[in-house]
């Protein structure tokens, strides 16, 4: 699956208040990618995230999934690229606190209709590291292993594509290294495609291809 | 989806709790009304075909207010003098005219209904026994006061008379399981109407026509004649007019259970945007959010409405059973009854949950994970 922004701006608010996260940002991603975007806060890094990853819409510009214009597809178009062909990991995690990894990992699966959904989460989880916790819930988990099990639900669905948002921001060096080389391995091994937003360079320094963001503009 | 569902609802089960126990409420309130209802309707149709009358034949005044005293055995101070009897028994078609008073009387020292008549009264009243003599007493009378036959009761009001009980009657589940049945003379004179009746139960040899017996009945001066179909009849209009005002108070007690559902269905909306947020980005359509919300508060509507059920169930066979006209009603069970709580408490759940599972359905994912 290949992803293509071209000439992307995205604003937010009306009239006086409107204030432009992007302009005229052109980028691809595809399988195999490692593609880091740098830039400091309010750049505009995120909301290039989530274009790419089909949860917003471009004020201008195009998106192609697939060479497929995404400004004429529908909620529900939108919602199955997400399910099937892109996966998530956001630097709060954001894991469902009532569930535990195993149905957190499940949860996308189930939405996709997976019959055997169990064994494969289940073995999701055994991929990150987590195969000892399928019952634990996220408040009895370690940070880093929180990120973990949000990166065996962002892999449920076999996608194309990771798209992670300051996976290691809320890490420690350690972990966030170790949350690193994990993306880093299922790309190499797997061919997945990693898009990951930081701010921080020497993450940014191990993809394969880095892009700076300033005031919305890719420079 | 249900494993979705049972895993929020252990995270927040105060608020699941407070939801299910507003929809058991309203429905546990919805079934005992009906079972009651049903109960007393029952009890109204066993008392008055019970009678074993063609014919009523009352003093003047409501015949509404007479029936109801002559089932719950109280003397409602309007009487048709005893001599116009021999009168009654003269009208062609009368096959029996059986004179009844009654009036609540002290029955060793308890109030008790006290019901005066002859033995003709063992032809209309189906018990089993061959002769009205000395006291004839309904079961619940027996119990309550721990009475047996043989035993000798003191019987006062205006008078006192000392009485044998020859009879202690099989269980009615009527009115007769609280009467003391004993002579016409004996119960005059104990509640001091001499020459005076309650009523009168007239039969008539040809049935079809009872009209126009009724009618000359009730050119006789201080009586008026009634069939008891007829009475049957009104009062179930009553009654169904009481029905309604209480099914209505009902209806309402259930919209407010619809309005505190929403609410309460609104705030998790507003509390799990978070959870939207992530089911969103992780590829669920608005309608599967729409759905998830739909499904929750019907599961929750569903498990309130079986709850109201057992709590109705167990509320009926506590309230006092003497309810509704004072008689003995038993509350009836039907499927129905199940069913029309079952659905009600569907449609709640449903009504309840459109406009919160919209709003929920319309969270842009983008812009909660922002906020988070």
């Amino acid at each position: 699956m290949k992803i293509d922004l071209v000439n992307v701006s995205k604003a937010y608010g009306q009239g006086d208040a409107q204030f432009w996260a992007l302009k005229g940002a052109t980028v691809s991603a595809t399988e195999g990618d490692f593609i880091s975007i740098v830039g400091p806060s309010g750049s505009g890094k995120s909301t290039m995230l989530h274009i790419f990853g089909c949860l917003d819409k471009p004020t201008e510009g195009e998106v192609r999934v697939d060479d497929q214009l995404i400004s004429t597809f529908s909620d529900r178009q939108m919602s199955r690229i997400r399910r099937d062909h892109i996966g998530f990991v956001f630097q709060q995690y954001f894991l469902n606190a009532s569930m535990t990894t195993l149905q957190n990992v499940l949860l996308p699966m189930q939405l996709a209709g997976v019959s055997d959904g169990k064994k494969k989460a289940a073995a999701a989880l055994e991929i990150v590291g987590l195969g000892s916790k399928l019952r634990s819930y996220p408040s009895q988990l370690s940070g880093g292993e929180q990120q973990r099990c949000a990166i065996a639900r962002a892999l449920a669905n076999s996608p194309s594509i990771v798209l992670a948002d300051e996976p290691t921001g809320s890490l420690d060096t350690k972990t966030g290294k170790n949350v690193l080389d994990m993306l880093m391995t299922l790309n190499s091994e797997k061919n997945l495609g990693v898009v990951i937003v930081t701010h921080d360079e020497a993450v940014a320094a191990k993809a394969k291809n880095m892009i700076h963001v300033l005031d919305g503009r890719i420079s | 989806m249900s494993w979705i569902i049972l895993a929020n609802a252990r995270k927040r089960k105060v608020r699941v709790a407070m939801t299910v126990g507003g929809i058991a409420i309203g429905v546990a309130t919805l079934f005992a009304l009906l079972s009651l209802s049903a109960g007393i309707e029952n009890a109204l149709d066993r008392e008055i075909s019970g009678m074993g009358a063609h014919i009523l034949l009352l003093p003047e005044g409501c015949p509404y207010e007479l029936t109801l005293a002559l089932m719950q055995g109280s003397d409602a101070f309007e009487h048709i003098p005893a001599e116009l009897l021999p009168d009654i028994r003269a009208v062609g078609n009368v096959s029996l005219a059986v004179p009844v008073v009654v009036g609540k009387a002290k029955v060793n020292g308890q109030l008790s209904s006290i019901y005066g008549t002859t033995e003709e009264i063992l032809q209309v009243r189906h018990w089993g026994i061959d002769e009205l003599k000395g006291a004839v007493i309904g079961s619940d009378v027996a119990e309550k006061l721990g009475l047996a036959v043989g035993d000798t009761v003191t019987i006062s009001l205006y008078n006192s008379l000392e009485i044998e009980i020859t009879q202690v009657l099989e269980p009615t589940n009527g009115r007769d399981d609280t009467f003391v049945f004993v002579s016409l003379e004996a119960a005059q004179q104990v509640l001091g109407l001499t020459n005076r009746l309650s009523a009168v139960l007239i039969r008539t040899e040809i049935v079809t026509e009872s009209t126009r017996t009724q009618y000359t009945l009730g050119r006789m001066s201080d009586i008026q004649a009634v069939p008891p179909s007829d009475i049957f009849e009104r009062l179930m209009e009553l009654f169904a007019s009481i029905k309604q005002t209480l099914i209505l108070i009902t209806g309402i007690a259930i919209v407010a259970g619809v309005m505190t559902t929403m609410n309460t269905m609104t705030m998790a909306v507003f509390e799990r945007k978070k959870e939207i947020g992530i089911l969103r980005a992780l590829g669920s359509t608005k309608f599967n959010v729409f759905k998830l919300f739909v499904t929750e508060s019907l599961l929750l509507s569903l498990v309130g409405g079986v709850v109201g059920l057992i709590a109705g169930y167990i509320a009926t066979l506590f309230l006092p059973k003497t309810s509704g006209f004072g008689l003995e009603a038993t509350p009836q069970f039907a499927p129905i009854y199940v069913v029309i709580c079952l659905v009600v408490a569907v449609i709640v759940g449903v009504t309840s949950s459109l406009y919160p599972a919209m709003s929920a359905a319309r969270t842009q994912p983008i812009k909660t994970l922002r906020e988070l």
